[in-house]
């Protein structure tokens, strides 16, 4: 299908060859500020909810002409495959219902229309009190590379919020978060004109201070030291919301490792590990298996190895750069020497044992001549995170507290732990794992789909971007 | 002090054959003597071989049309060929080395399935971490080099006997010759300026850090040249880091502009950039004497900021006056027992014979190169970027196919360094309670 060029609506659409001038940057979040004043401050929530989600829809008709671009361009851009692409965007634009975008607010500010008038929960109207929250009037988002989807819900979050925004977009690619942006100016052009994408090198300073002054709010996505080294830049005045590096983990509790459930079980853990290729904080690193199920670890390994097979037939990984092909191929060495000699030490060393530390049960199974896909069984329960692209880890454990106490380490820095477990266990483990720090607990087979609402990293995504004005009367 | 190559190099390691220990460990020790037996024929080959009389087949020529210029190859130019040492030497590896063998039956290639040198099984050099990959028995094990790693990262273990020690220090001679001081005509009385030339080493001396191959590498050079006035600069931190005796430094740089001696002076690349660093804020120059030279090897490691190569060697033209066609790179690693350079300093006679291949490394006939893909694990074409597999015949007493993490692109029977893969981090953490 032949599809006009995208017309220039944004700096970003000028490519990054392009000098991002400091004058420019300047006037762009001056215009920003304007346009915001003349039209976005003053529109009602509800009608912004619609266009958010009548524009989410359209990505989800297969002709829609900015699907259509993204699926065919994404990959070239992205890295990813266009069949990753589109399960991973489907999911997400599925998320930006009217009805989820709805509960966000109710869920965040107490009242879906606390963003236009003075409004009061039961306790705040016992209290004799009203309450308005306003969005922040320029916002500014630094985005990371990896996935696209943080980025386009930043940018629906500032919608909901009635902000201007300014995307500094990664350097890897920004064609889809200006493919949402065309997708929403498209709606409403008006949209359109309080939105800006650029790109400028991150080292940029001179470019990242002016953002920094001119913005009321910042979020900045990506690697601990980039997010530290920027928090340290933002002015006292200018709020800053940092989402730094994030992993996720997999539990699987014994009574789901049944010969009826682990077909599905199994299902699950492949989509999860195969969402975004594994490279999203939401991707699994390790799977841990309870020992005691029909099905043991091992038994689980080798159906997952089955099943990331299949999955790579209908939807390969696509190929890598051979920085990340090398990161999984010297990995799989690694491993293939400590399996070897494991396997072998059932027979006696002929000297005495070579090993410096005892590296316990281990097996690999992988994709032949290529580096597509791998599962690692290994006993030993301390962290080694996952090089990605679907490689992934398999640990037997006893029961789920010995999983987190070799997490212990990183117990900031978790995000989602799947659980599968049936409904009784799931309520006592949940427990556990809330108890113990992790903030988004969801079934296997989601983790790379969190609904609308989910509070990203356990804060409230809009809630922590609003001001709040109370009326007391 | 007594100097340390007096105590170690040179000397004779090889035990003669049936002697009393042999006799008592007859199984053993059968394979044992056939390895440190292929370790002594393969020091005669690699001391046969007269520096400048290897020639590489540079990217872009054509070995079959142009046959003078020679594949890197011992075959014709040595009495044995590098096919069939390497699949002896393997065989002699599958028996002795437990791991290495259970490694090549994972694989399924052992010497009775293994028909070509290409298809010897590589050894990670992660490897070297997990598990002593020796042939040797802890009896036999009298020296151990480590790689570098920062502290909490395991480091390699490469265990050496004395053969394999005489063998290293056999063949790390020639090639660096070849390579460091191929402008020296001896014929013409080069051999005095040869000898006259200053060697500053950057590391610590052998003796204060006995597990580094590139201090005993250093050392070895520094015996053969017989040890006049050179140095070690470098000095052991409490916490294991190395570092410089700057003044020692200075003194060594003063003394040889003095008496207008040119300077060999040799480090790694973070050792470099320490004194880079302390030139600086000193605001130091020095104008070393002509035909003074630098070999610089790669890897940080932590120990210091990292700098883009072509900087450190700006930063080292402008701080020592010395050209920048007299600075070599060379790549080598704990876990082999031969290196890589990557070019030669020329003769100015040599100069104008077309621009110098620069930044491609080469390994001496007795390793070879293979660029490999990541993920097919076969070799690349010519230009194309995969991991360094090196078949190195000196590596005697471990492992002669070692694969490491390095990325590295494909020239000819060479390679160009683009980096290293990452690796497996470092296990555990000092908050983790057992």
């Amino acid at each position: 299908m032949s599809l006009p060029a995208l017309p220039n609506l944004f700096l970003a659409d000028l490519g990054s060859g392009l000098a991002l001038r400091p004058e420019t940057l300047r006037d762009a979040c001056f215009a920003l500020r304007q346009n915001r004043e003349h039209w976005l401050a003053g529109q009602r929530t509800r009608p912004l909810l619609e266009m958010v989600a009548y524009t989410a829809e359209q990505w989800l008709q297969p002709d829609y002409g900015y699907r259509v671009r993204a699926l065919r361009d994404g990959p070239a851009e992205t890295g990813f495959p266009a069949t990753t692409l589109a399960r991973g965007l489907d999911a997400f634009f599925r998320s930006l219902s009217l009805e989820n975008l709805e509960a966000l607010i109710v869920q965040d500010l107490g009242d879906s229309r606390r963003l236009d008038d003075f409004t009061s929960t039961v306790a705040e109207a016992r209290g004799g009190r009203t309450s308005l929250a306003r969005g922040p009037i320029l916002l500014a988002h630094i985005a990371a590379g990896n996935l696209p989807n943080p980025t386009l819900f930043s940018m629906v979050l500032g919608i909901l919020l009635k902000s201007a925004q300014l995307v500094k977009c990664p350097s890897r690619s920004s064609l889809l978060p200006r493919l949402f942006a065309h997708s929403l100016a498209h709606t409403e052009p008006k949209l359109g004109s309080c939105l800006e994408l650029a790109y400028w090198p991150g080292g940029d300073e001179r470019l990242n201070e002016i953002l920094f002054h001119e913005a009321d709010c910042v979020t900045a996505t990506g690697n601990d030291e980039t997010v530290a080294d920027l928090r340290r830049r933002v002015p006292l005045r200018t709020r800053f919301i940092p989402y730094g590096h994030r992993l996720s983990f997999a539990y699987v509790s014994n009574e789901l490792l049944s010969t009826y459930s682990i077909k599905r079980v199994v299902r699950d853990a492949g989509a999860d590990i195969t969402a975004w290729n594994q490279l999203g904080c939401l991707s699994p690193h390790v799977f841990y298996i309870q020992e005691d199920g029909v099905v043991s670890p091992e038994g689980f390994a080798e159906l997952l190895a089955v099943e990331l097979a299949a999955r790579e037939a209908a939807e390969p990984r696509g190929d890598l750069s051979p920085d990340e092909s090398a990161a999984i191929s010297t990995r799989r060495a690694v491993y293939e020497m400590r399996a070897a000699v494991t396997v072998g030490a059932r027979e006696p060393f002929r000297g005495e044992n070579p090993f410096r530390e005892a590296p316990g049960q281990i097996r690999l199974w992988k994709s032949e001549h290529s580096t597509a896909w791998t599962v690692v069984l290994e006993s030993n329960l301390l962290l080694q995170q996952s090089c990605l692209n679907r490689f992934i880890y398999v640990k037997p454990v006893r029961k789920l507290a010995e999983a987190l106490h070799h997490l212990e380490p990183y117990r900031h820095q978790v995000s989602t732990f799947g659980l599968g477990a049936v409904d009784f266990r799931a309520v006592e483990l949940s427990r556990e794992l809330a108890h113990w720090g992790v903030p988004r607990i969801c079934p296997l087979g989601k983790m790379q789909e969190p609904p609308a609402p989910w509070r990203h990293d356990g804060r409230p995504s809009l809630g922590d971007l609003v001001t709040w004005t109370d009326f007391e009367s | 002090m007594v100097p340390w190559q007096r105590t170690c190099a040179g000397e004779n390691f090889a035990l003669p054959h049936g002697s009393a220990v042999a006799a008592n460990q007859p199984t053993k020790n059968r394979v044992l003597s056939s390895l440190s037996n292929f370790a002594q024929r393969l020091a005669a080959l690699i001391r046969g071989v007269h520096p400048g009389s290897v020639s590489v087949r540079r990217p872009g020529e054509d070995s079959l049309a142009s046959p003078s210029a020679g594949s890197r190859s011992l075959d014709g130019r040595l009495p044995e060929s590098f096919e069939a040492l390497a699949l002896e030497l393997f065989a002699l590896q599958f028996e002795t080395n437990d791991p290495y063998r259970r490694l090549c039956i994972a694989r399924g290639r052992t010497p009775k399935h293994v028909g070509c040198w290409t298809e010897i099984p590589a050894a990670p050099t992660e490897a070297f971490k997990d598990l002593d990959l020796t042939c040797l028995t802890p009896k036999e094990r009298r020296v151990v080099f480590h790689s570098s790693g920062t502290s909490g990262q395991r480091a390699s273990r490469h265990f050496h006997c004395p053969e394999s020690l005489t063998l290293y220090a056999t063949s790390v001679q020639p090639w660096f010759q070849q390579h460091l001081l191929g402008d020296i005509d001896v014929s013409l009385g080069g051999q005095s300026i040869a000898l006259a030339i200053h060697q500053v080493s950057l590391t610590p001396a052998p003796d204060a850090v006995p597990n580094s191959s590139l201090a005993y590498m250093l050392g070895v050079l520094d015996a053969h040249r017989g040890g006049r006035d050179s140095v070690f600069v470098g000095r052991l931190r409490s916490d294991g880091f190395w570092t410089l005796d700057f003044d020692a430094l200075h003194a060594a740089l003063q003394r040889s502009v003095s008496a207008n001696r040119p300077v060999l002076l040799m480090g790694t690349a973070f050792n470099f950039v320490d004194l880079i660093d302390q030139f600086e804020s000193e605001n130091i120059q020095f104008r070393l004497s002509p035909g003074s030279r630098i070999m610089e090897t790669g890897g940080y490691k932590g120990q210091s900021r990292a700098l883009p190569k072509e900087e450190l060697h700006a930063r080292l033209v402008g701080h020592l006056g010395i050209p920048e066609d007299h600075i070599v790179s060379e790549y080598g690693m704990s876990e082999l027992s031969s290196q890589a350079y990557d070019h030669s300093i020329l003769k100015c006679s040599e100069k104008d014979t077309g621009a110098p291949v620069r930044g491609i490394f080469f390994f001496p006939p007795w390793a070879r190169v293979r660029v490999i893909s990541p993920e097919t694990q076969s070799e690349v074409s010519e230009g194309e970027t995969g991991l360094i597999q090196v078949t190195d015949l000196a590596n005697v007493a471990s492992v002669l196919a070692v694969q490491t993490s390095d990325l590295g692109i494909r020239r000819g029977d060479g390679f160009e360094l683009r980096g290293r893969a990452p690796t497996v981090e470092p296990r555990g953490c000092s908050l983790m309670t057992a």
